[in-house]
């Protein structure tokens, strides 16, 4: 098929995008056990942030090698003057491209409309208390199911029903929202929402979903953390809180994007471990120091050297032109 | 999804992927081939199979496990209930305090008691 100028460069795009997502994808899925291994090593809050950071590399490393090198390298040395043919294997790997991000988007467009949906109906069902400790618009809603979690991804909100409520003490209730607002303060409703951005193509590989798993268990050990902040007091009274929700059962997936209370339910032991056995303080352990950030940005900025080198964008253009073909 | 589709899917759940033949054989009933051939078709058209052509015959495989088509099924439920008015959200709330995954009681009961130990420690640990 001959295509002029621009269509070329978008079904370069979207092939370029589809074949560098499907390495990646396997590389980390097979990664993926060993990563969890590594994550086990660093603290709760790092070693989320380097799980999740692994779960979105094939999109963001496939968006970037597609927006970054193809376009710049394209727009450099491409004659604008001639339509040129496309090859078929060429446009077949341009429309799975597009797929996936047109798939991508659709589900998360369609959880991020289901989430809000949902927040929105719990706020207007149920009716917003006074909570004790760091503000955090708190809703009770009625009914006996017992429902505690963070919803919402913009401005989360914590949903708990009258039922849990009723059964928290003050202490209890004081440190689970301690718990919510860690969760909200890491913003994990909004990366739970971006790993909807990267959907996994390769069935036969589980790692993605083992990421997945991994990564919750350690943002729920990050937020109890930052929620006892190294007081005995308070990581009993958050084991204790755990324990009692947790007789009520687990009502899990109610929306797409809300983080529930109780996270994994085959975690429930290890967390309340982790409470009693000492949890370590983890105050600094959230924030990124001045030299993780001057080293990632040197990293950046070496990188942007070496890719806008004229030897780099070449070498890039000869690769897709072989891609067309 | 009808009787005969949810047992031809159970029977691929069970058996991995199979193409027409295979699965009237494992279906173990007098079913048409045609039947179950549509049937497979049907469940296919409807995105919960896949299919790929082996030597002139389709192949038929789940798209989803048991256990993630459970939780779709679930999920649109919930989300399709929750999203009606305040009545019939309230409603489903009620209802679901019966379904919830429970706990196992045994497992809450030793972690209570580790609490409860761990909570008498520290209070003996005051005093001294």
């Amino acid at each position: 098929m001959t295509l002029s100028y621009l269509p070329r460069l978008f079904c370069l795009v979207m092939a370029c995008f589809f074949l560098v997502y499907l390495v990646a994808s396997g590389i980390v899925s097979l990664l993926a056990p060993l990563a969890i291994r590594i994550a086990k090593r660093l603290t709760p809050r790092l070693a989320a942030r380097f799980l999740l950071a692994l779960r979105l590399l094939p999109f963001t490393l496939s968006a970037g090698m597609a927006l970054g090198l193809c376009v710049p390298s394209y727009l450099r040395f491409e004659p604008e003057l001639f339509d040129e043919p496309v090859g078929l294997a060429c446009l077949a790997l341009a429309m799975l491209g597009l797929g996936i991000c047109g798939a991508a988007v659709l589900r998360t467009i369609r959880a991020g409309a289901r989430s809000a949906m949902f927040a929105r109906q719990c706020r207007r069902s149920g009716h917003e208390m006074a909570a004790p400790g760091p503000f955090l618009p708190t809703f009770v809603v009625g009914g006996p199911a017992p429902f505690l979690a963070l919803t919402g991804i913009v401005r989360p909100h914590v949903v708990i029903s009258e039922s849990i409520l009723e059964a928290l003490s003050g202490e209890e209730l004081s440190v689970v929202l301690r718990h919510e607002y860690a969760h909200r303060t890491s913003r994990d409703n909004l990366k739970r929402l971006c790993i909807f951005l990267a959907p996994g193509i390769l069935p036969l590989f589980g790692g993605r979903r083992a990421l997945e798993r991994a990564w919750n268990t350690f943002a729920e050990y990050a937020a109890d953390e930052e929620a006892v902040a190294g007081d005995a007091r308070r990581a009993l009274a958050l084991a204790s809180a755990l324990v009692r929700v947790a007789r009520f059962g687990s009502m899990r997936d109610a929306a797409p994007v809300a983080t529930p209370f109780l996270g994994e339910v085959s975690e429930l032991a290890a967390r309340v471990d982790r409470l009693l056995t000492g949890t370590r303080s983890s105050a600094c352990a959230g924030r990124v120091s001045w030299s993780t950030v001057v080293a990632v940005a040197m990293l950046a900025g070496c990188a942007a050297l070496v890719i806008f080198q004229p030897e780099t964008l070449r070498l890039v253009h000869s690769l897709t032109e072989r891609l067309i073909d | 999804m009808g009787h005969l589709e949810l047992t031809v899917m159970e029977t691929l759940w069970e058996q991995g992927q199979g193409n027409v033949h295979d699965v009237v054989r494992w279906l173990g009933r007098p079913l048409a081939y045609n039947t179950v051939m549509t049937t497979l078709d049907r469940l296919y058209k409807k995105g919960l199979l896949n299919r790929s052509k082996q030597e002139r015959a389709y192949f038929y495989a789940p798209r989803l496990s048991r256990l993630e088509w459970q939780r779709k099924q679930a999920s649109n439920l919930v989300t399709g209930l929750l999203s009606g008015s305040g009545d019939t959200s309230e409603l489903l709330v009620s209802c679901l305090v019966d379904a919830v995954g429970q706990y196992d009681a045994g497992l809450l009961d030793e972690l209570e008691q580790r609490i409860l130990m761990k909570r008498r420690e520290i209070e003996q640990e005051k005093q001294q």
